[in-house]
């Protein structure tokens, strides 16, 4: 075999900053996602699910609601989508699950690390793969819906603008909250099967319980424990809609709370990670 | 300096994986060796600022270890275990790596094409990687650790799993790398062959600790008082009888070692012809690191031999 040592010098050109780093990772991931048939496909059909029925709504809401307003508040329905939980978890379980723990199972992490970049901005990166995605359910289908209310003549520009606004700000929080949640969840095992189960009990398994235990013992302080409740009172009162049974301030607090717990959490995993599969 | 330490220490509970450890290691063809446990792969990992030191400092290529980003800016690492994305291919994951690196987008994959080459792997570069031989993966693994040319390249047990044609293969280009200008090359192995072959220098570590760092032909090189004899015949009796003449004698793995002293030579020969042996070398006792290190780690589990 004949080898020769390629004769470049990384001296001649400077490594490029830890921004674009990221942006590698990033830009890469995505790339990666929107190859995959099961990306692509729950990417869609959640995004088109959502929208659509966001619209169909706004259509039919003279006869399905009746005494409904057409003013701001008619934007909390289409927030309270359940399509939106529905596609929001199976989202965060197919493209989420595996993010990290994909990484940690081919043991990738390594090669991350021994990179110049932090575990910081590993996280950051995978989180700017996976918010945009989950995004596309959480809010494109809101901001949407206020559009074609406007094209349509449905409702004002003005009220149309703010509600655009709003869903930027209440669907942020809810990409963030399952963003941090979902990650959390990833780095916490080698298999992406258990992450995506862990997604659908925060959902499911505990809103469903805490519906019917509210309702059963007459408490709606249970409602709480579920995010989706949390994220329904706080779209709610952003949309300036009647109360869900719950407190806005304390439900933004518990969604906010766990979305920073979970990213520091995450991160001090990461920290740790290193040190024990060596 | 390559490396520079001054007391660096590294707990985990109540293990002490790196041990107080002072050493400056120059410039060139590294080899570190040690038991399992030795230390090895945690001190690779500090100096990658990869770990937090308990205590003490280090420095790598003249950047302190606390300035990670910029000293892995500087590194190209090999990890001993299968790290690659199993669903990219041989030449997107190289080049992919050379962008976390920080290479620009064309850069990163003229390079990768190159490197990719020099190791080896041309054709089955488009290929899955999660379809590669277990040789083919440790190329890989070489190609992403030069992809962005750097100064240090650490490569922690780079031949294992490898059949002995890979396993000559992979010694070539490493070998091939450390003799590079402006190239250095830290290798971690327990294949002290291995070590032999490429490296000038050695560290051994042994419980965290060093027990001996130095140029390899020099730690080979016994002490210039003692002879190695290669005997054909009973090296029991050979022994023996020289001990019965009053000569400091013992059996080792590569022959019989004896204290110079005058009369040495004749009672040698004496020996030999009343055993009927044959003496095939009699000269400076040079050892393998092999035999030296088992010299070494066994003066440290007894303490004062």
């Amino acid at each position: 075999m004949s080898i020769t040592l390629p004769t470049y010098s990384r001296l001649e050109i400077p490594l490029l900053g830890r921004r674009q780093r990221v942006q590698a990772i990033i830009a890469t991931g995505l790339r990666k996602e929107l190859r995959r048939p099961a990306a692509i496909v729950v990417t869609a059909l959640g995004a088109a699910f959502t929208t659509i029925t966001s619209i169909v709504l706004l259509f039919f809401a003279p006869f399905l609601l009746p005494g409904q307003a057409h003013d701001l508040t008619f934007f909390a329905l289409p927030a309270s989508n359940g399509f939106v939980l529905f596609f929001v978890s199976l989202m965060a379980a197919v493209i989420g699950s595996g993010l990290i723990a994909d990484d940690m199972q081919s043991m990738a992490f390594t090669l991350y690390l021994s990179r110049p970049i932090t575990q910081s901005d590993y996280l950051l990166a995978k989180a700017a793969i996976l918010a945009p995605l989950i995004s596309m359910v959480t809010i494109l289908p809101l901001i949407l819906t206020a559009l074609v209310a406007a094209l349509l003549g449905l409702f004002s520009w003005t009220i149309a603008l703010e509600a655009m606004g709003i869903s930027l700000v209440v669907g942020g929080l809810l990409t963030l909250f399952y963003t941090a949640v979902t990650l959390f969840l990833s780095s916490l095992t080698r298999r992406k099967g258990i992450a995506a189960a862990g997604v659908f009990a925060v959902n499911f398994g505990l809103t469903i319980p805490a519906g019917i235990l509210a309702s059963q013992i007459n408490n709606p302080s249970i409602l709480y424990i579920a995010p989706w409740n949390n994220y329904l009172a706080v779209a709610g009162a952003a949309f300036g809609a009647s109360g869900t049974g719950i407190d806005w301030p304390q439900a933004l607090v518990i969604l906010l709370g766990v979305t920073v717990l979970a990213g520091i959490v995450t991160y001090i995993r990461m920290k740790a990670v290193e040190v024990i599969s060596g | 300096m390559l490396v520079e330490t001054a007391g660096l220490t590294k707990v985990f509970g109540e293990v002490r994986a790196v041990d107080d450890l002072t050493v400056k290691i120059p410039d060139g063809a590294i080899g570190l060796v040690g038991p399992n446990g030795a230390g090895k792969t945690t001190f690779l990992r500090l100096l990658l600022s990869l770990l937090r030191p308990t205590a003490g400092t280090a420095k790598v290529l003249g950047r302190d270890i606390e300035d990670g980003l910029a000293v892995r800016e500087r590194i190209g690492y090999m990890p001993e275990h299968d790290c690659l994305i199993p669903d990219m291919t041989g030449v997107g994951l190289v080049s992919y790596m050379g962008r976390v690196s920080g290479l620009d987008r064309d850069t990163a994959m003229s390079r990768s094409h190159d490197v990719l080459q020099f190791v080896g792997v041309e054709e089955e570069r488009y290929r899955k990687v999660a379809e590669y031989s277990t040789g083919m993966k440790q190329k890989v693994k070489l190609a992403q650790a030069m992809v962005h040319d750097p100064q240090l390249y650490i490569f922690d047990e780079p031949t294992t799993g490898l059949d002995p044609r890979g396993r000559s293969e992979m010694l070539d280009l490493v070998g091939t790398i450390a003799k590079s200008p402006g190239r250095n090359v830290i290798l971690s192995s327990h294949l002290l062959p291995d070590v032999e072959t490429i490296c000038k220098y050695v560290v051994i570590l042994d419980g965290g600790h060093q027990i001996a760092a130095g140029e390899l032909s020099q730690l080979l090189s016994g002490a210039t008082d003692r002879l190695r004899i290669d005997v054909r015949g009973d090296r029991d009796a050979f022994v023996r009888l020289l001990k019965d003449a009053d000569f400091d004698a013992d059996i080792g793995p590569s022959g019989l070692h004896v204290s110079r002293k005058p009369g040495l030579e004749a009672a040698v020969f004496e020996t030999a012809k009343s055993l009927g042996a044959e003496v095939r070398y009699m000269g400076k006792e040079i050892r393998s690191l092999e035999e030296l290190f088992l010299e070494l780690v066994a003066r440290t589990e007894k303490p004062g031999a």
